[in-house]
């Protein structure tokens, strides 16, 4: 079962799964039996707004740490977010088609974006921020979110 | 009788709109719901604004229980639909702008006090569709 590191800014609670790594951008990687599945934080999905449209790079696709993996259409914003891995796409999640407010639903688990397999996970994860790093970072960056309201 | 008191006898389904003051879907909502009981259904169609049934006003609540009703929400928090359930309303439909948006995505809506023209049509195409659920409801009403 998922644990989570949690906190309270403003009016708002955020939560960070302690089972995964997680890019600056607060895209999460979780390793499961040598593919990665990607996805975004809660911070992300509560910071940009309800999703209207999800577009992720198809099946079959390559991509290098850094490179674009997906563009979110929110009620906010367009944001593009890149891969946290090096490797090639093998699945992406069905759900993002035709409901992809599953990534404000459960950005965790069934709002999930893509199944990548990776060319060098280990190396991968030295590049990331583990769950600890990753909450410091979220609060910092929304206490800052709270000052500007 | 007078003209006055046949539109008194008709049936109408009552709007609700958001409130939602500064928020581009927000706006999308009010736009569809004045083109619905102004230019699409004025006969059949009436709006009781959310403000008013938050305030508690006697009027307010009465008319959305007292007539079906449609909510245009305009985010997730779904303000108006509660806001007529908790006012004793009877919801026969409500409408979320970000879904109608998803059947339309060419209709990007853009601005606040001033829709862009994406917005605008986004809106009305929201107001078409509610228009039918009116028909639909001022039918069945006659039916039953």
């Amino acid at each position: 079962m998922t644990e989570f590191l949690e906190t309270t800014v403003d009016k708002f609670i955020f939560r960070v799964a302690t089972d995964r790594f997680y890019n600056g951008e607060g895209v999460w990687a979780k390793e499961e039996n040598g593919r990665v599945r990607i996805g975004l934080s809660d911070f992300v999905q509560q910071r940009s707004g309800d999703v209207a449209f999800a577009e992720i790079k198809p099946v079959g696709t390559l991509l290098a740490l850094g490179d674009e993996l997906a563009v979110i259409e929110t009620i906010k914003v367009n944001i593009a977010f890149t891969s946290p891995v090096t490797g090639k796409v093998i699945e992406v999640n069905p759900a993002m088609n035709d409901a992809p407010e599953a990534i404000n639903q459960d950005p965790f688990g069934e709002g999930w974006l893509a199944v990548i397999e990776p060319i060098d996970w280990t190396a991968d994860q030295t590049r990331l921020l583990d769950p600890q790093a990753y909450f410091i970072r979220m609060k910092t960056e929304a206490e800052e979110e709270a000052k500007k309201l | 009788m007078s003209k006055k008191l046949k539109n008194i006898d008709k049936p109408k389904v009552v709007i609700v709109p958001c409130s939602g003051i500064g928020k581009t879907y927000g706006t999308v909502s009010r736009e569809a719901a004045y083109n619905l009981i102004e230019d699409l259904r004025p006969e059949t169609a009436q709006l009781v604004p959310l403000s008013l049934l938050v305030l508690g006003d006697k009027n307010a609540r009465q008319a959305v229980s007292g007539s079906p009703t449609i909510t245009i929400d305009g985010c997730k928090l779904a303000c108006a639909t509660k806001m007529v359930q908790e006012s004793g309303g009877n919801v026969a439909q409500d409408f979320a702008v970000l879904d109608v948006y998803r059947r339309y995505r060419q209709l990007k809506p853009q601005g606040i006090a001033n829709l862009n023209e994406g917005g605008e049509l986004l809106a009305h195409a929201l107001a078409e569709e509610a228009a039918e659920v009116v028909d639909q409801l001022i039918a069945g009403g006659q039916n039953g």
